[in-house]
């Protein structure tokens, strides 16, 4: 176990090395000096060169590599060039409301595509059911998160006028209220914020979610399908249990373990997701940061999004191959 | 490893059930009417893209000053309505088309021809060339296709080449792993071992004897990736990031009317649906394909 741990560490550092890299050279090397596209093509040559030496581009290439890999692992990704502060403080104020996007949409596709995917499995020989099921998981798939998101913007926020149409809500002032103990102080301050957090959150996380719940729905069809040919199923029948203690006391809790594998995966999309997510509905977060810090050009805070993205995909796929080697004691033999 | 597992469904052991009691005719009609459906989708979407110029009524870019923001039908010339400069939604979502489809048609392409060589030669050489070739793959795997998309278009700038290269290399270590995976089966079967009896090389075995074995599973799976292009290509041009306007693509029609969604949600509405229609057509196809070719990747 302890060997497998260490084994799957030393293989994520290459990978996050490389994957820095890729970020590193994609924004240094490829055609396109930073400074010109800031500025534009009227700066002057001694403003270009405040700009170069600012950066610190004026030294050699391998000398800014190593430096950019080591202060990131300090999570120290220099300044923004527009805001002025340093974008790991800037990060740090996003990612919490990009985490409960993240969370709130994963409940949803939870709720509605693992059900679904049961379902599905055990009835996929009624066409009745299987083919609406299919076709849930088909749309799902196939629609895009920003057009599902600006539908549920017309009707819900325009039309009906039950849901904001931009911002996160207070999440600086639930945290801090959290920090700073005033939550037992102000309950009812506390729970005015919590309310206003996820009345913001309902529409994002209801457009991700759903986008989702297509592919939770197909891979918990698989896992379940997988569960249910298994002999202790066939054991569990033979001796005669009633069908719905068959699926609730021995597939369903067998069925979690392949699914587990999934949550890296499913994190990977859901972080991609809130790049186009937020840009809809217009909240704060990692993702909007990213595209606005592209468009603006401002590479620090561009580079610093990214390496934090790649970041945590890397680190969530270590971590639920952990929990999976801890589930599932096979794995670590392999 | 977990980013490993996301284009690797060869290996995964689905049962496959025996649909037993079922009249032939109703099963070859479940099997067949998906892929019917989807193919008419599809083939309707490339010949609206390739007969642009013929089937818009009107000119994506021409503006009509006595029709800005107008409702579907409201001037008769304007069937889907009109955007803010008076433009035609129909005629921009026909020329949408062209654009949305070069990307994904060439994209796909792109990433096949780049991973699927790499991948054949990883899987049947192994050893070192296939710790290299499959180490790259992991860390470009680290990365979600929107997001390796977007740092290369953000580097590179926004054009339709770009685009596709951008999306093409997003795209190329799902191939690669799939190559991978389908040639470490192949490699192992008495057809290969045979042709390498006889004196083939392995340029020959990879060329002649993989590569055709391992072509069905790899065209299923380039269509589903022609929907993720589709998607990604969309993705990028409603953040600002793909062609730039005032050139017609779906996304950018759809992140121009964002703007106007309270007065005229028709602008948003018919373009999203062209993106969802093509996406879903390549899914149809690509799904029903995977069922009838392939009933070990079935459920994935």
């Amino acid at each position: 176990m302890v060997q497998f741990v260490l084994r799957r560490l030393l293989i994520a550092i290459p990978m996050l090395l490389g994957a820095m890299s890729i970020v590193f050279f994609a924004m240094r090397i490829l055609p396109g000096d930073p400074c010109v596209a800031m500025m534009g093509e009227q700066a002057t040559t001694s403003a270009l060169a405040d700009c170069t030496r600012n950066l610190g581009l004026h030294r050699p290439v391998a000398v800014q590599y190593v430096d950019y890999l080591w202060r990131s692992l300090q999570f120290d990704f220099g300044n923004s060039l527009r805001q002025g502060y340093p974008v790991s403080q800037y990060i740090g104020r996003m990612f919490p409301h990009t985490f409960v996007l993240v969370m709130a949409s994963a409940v949803v596709a939870a709720l509605v595509g693992i059900p679904i995917g049961i379902v599905s499995a055990l009835k996929r020989r009624n066409p009745l059911v299987d083919y609406p099921l299919r076709i849930f998981a088909l749309l799902g798939l196939s629609m895009p998160v920003f057009w599902l998101g600006i539908l549920l913007l017309i009707l819900f926020s325009l039309r009906l006028d039950v849901f904001p149409l931009i911002g996160g809500g207070d999440l600086d002032g639930v945290l801090s209220m959290l920090a700073s103990g005033e939550v037992f102080k102000y309950p009812g301050d506390f729970f005015a914020a919590v309310t206003d957090v996820l009345y913001h959150l309902t529409l994002p996380a209801i457009a991700l979610g759903f986008t989702l719940a297509a592919t939770v729905s197909r891979l918990s069809r698989s896992a379940m399908l997988e569960v249910i040919s298994q002999d202790y199923i066939r054991t569990a029948r033979a001796k005669g249990q009633a069908e719905r203690n068959v699926v609730y006391k021995h597939a369903l809790r067998n069925m979690m373990v392949p699914l587990l594998t999934i949550i890296g995966v499913f994190i990977a999309i859901a972080l991609t997701g809130t790049v186009l997510t937020e840009t809809v509905f217009t909240r704060p977060g990692l993702g909007k940061m990213l595209v606005d810090a592209i468009g603006a050009r401002d590479y620090p805070l561009a580079q610093g999004a990214i390496t934090v993205f790649t970041m945590i995909i890397i680190f969530v796929n270590l971590v639920v191959d952990m929990l999976y080697a801890v589930v599932d004691p096979r794995i670590s033999f392999r | 490893m977990a980013i490993a597992r996301r284009a690797e469904p060869v290996d995964l052991p689905v049962p496959v059930h025996a649909e037993a009691a079922r009249a032939p005719g109703r099963r070859h009609l479940r099997r067949w009417l998906p892929i019917v459906i989807g193919a008419v989708m599809a083939a309707a979407m490339v010949i609206v893209a390739a007969a642009a110029p013929w089937i818009a009524p009107l000119s994506p870019s021409a503006q009509f000053s006595d029709a800005v923001l107008k409702g579907p039908g409201v001037v008769e010339r304007h069937a889907l309505g009109t955007d803010e400069y008076g433009r035609d939604i129909l005629s921009r979502v026909i020329w949408g088309a062209r654009v949305s489809l070069q990307v994904g048609l060439a994209s796909v392409l792109f990433a096949f021809l780049i991973g699927v060589p790499l991948g054949i030669y990883a899987g049947y050489q192994g050893k070192r060339a296939e710790v290299a070739i499959m180490r790259g793959t992991d860390m470009l795997m680290a990365f979600p296709t929107l997001l390796l998309a977007l740092i290369i278009v953000a580097a590179l700038g926004g054009s339709l080449i770009n685009e596709i290269v951008a999306i093409g290399v997003a795209l190329t270590p799902n191939f690669v792993r799939l190559a991978r995976g389908l040639t470490l089966t192949i490699r192992e079967t008495d057809y290969v071992m045979a042709a390498r009896g006889i004196g083939a090389g392995q340029l020959r075995v990879m060329a002649r004897h993989v590569f055709p074995n391992a072509l069905y599973g790899l065209i299923v799976v380039a269509t589903l990736y022609i929907a993720t292009a589709i998607r990604t290509e969309a993705g990028l041009s409603f953040l600002g990031l793909g062609v730039p306007p005032p050139t017609a693509t779906w996304g950018n029609i759809l992140s121009e009317g964002r703007q106007y969604i309270k007065c005229c949600p028709w602008i948003t509405t018919f373009s999203g649906l062209a993106i969802m229609m093509a996406v879903l057509a390549f899914n149809i196809v690509g799904d029903a394909l995977r069922d009838l070719l392939d009933p070990r990747l079935r459920g994935e």
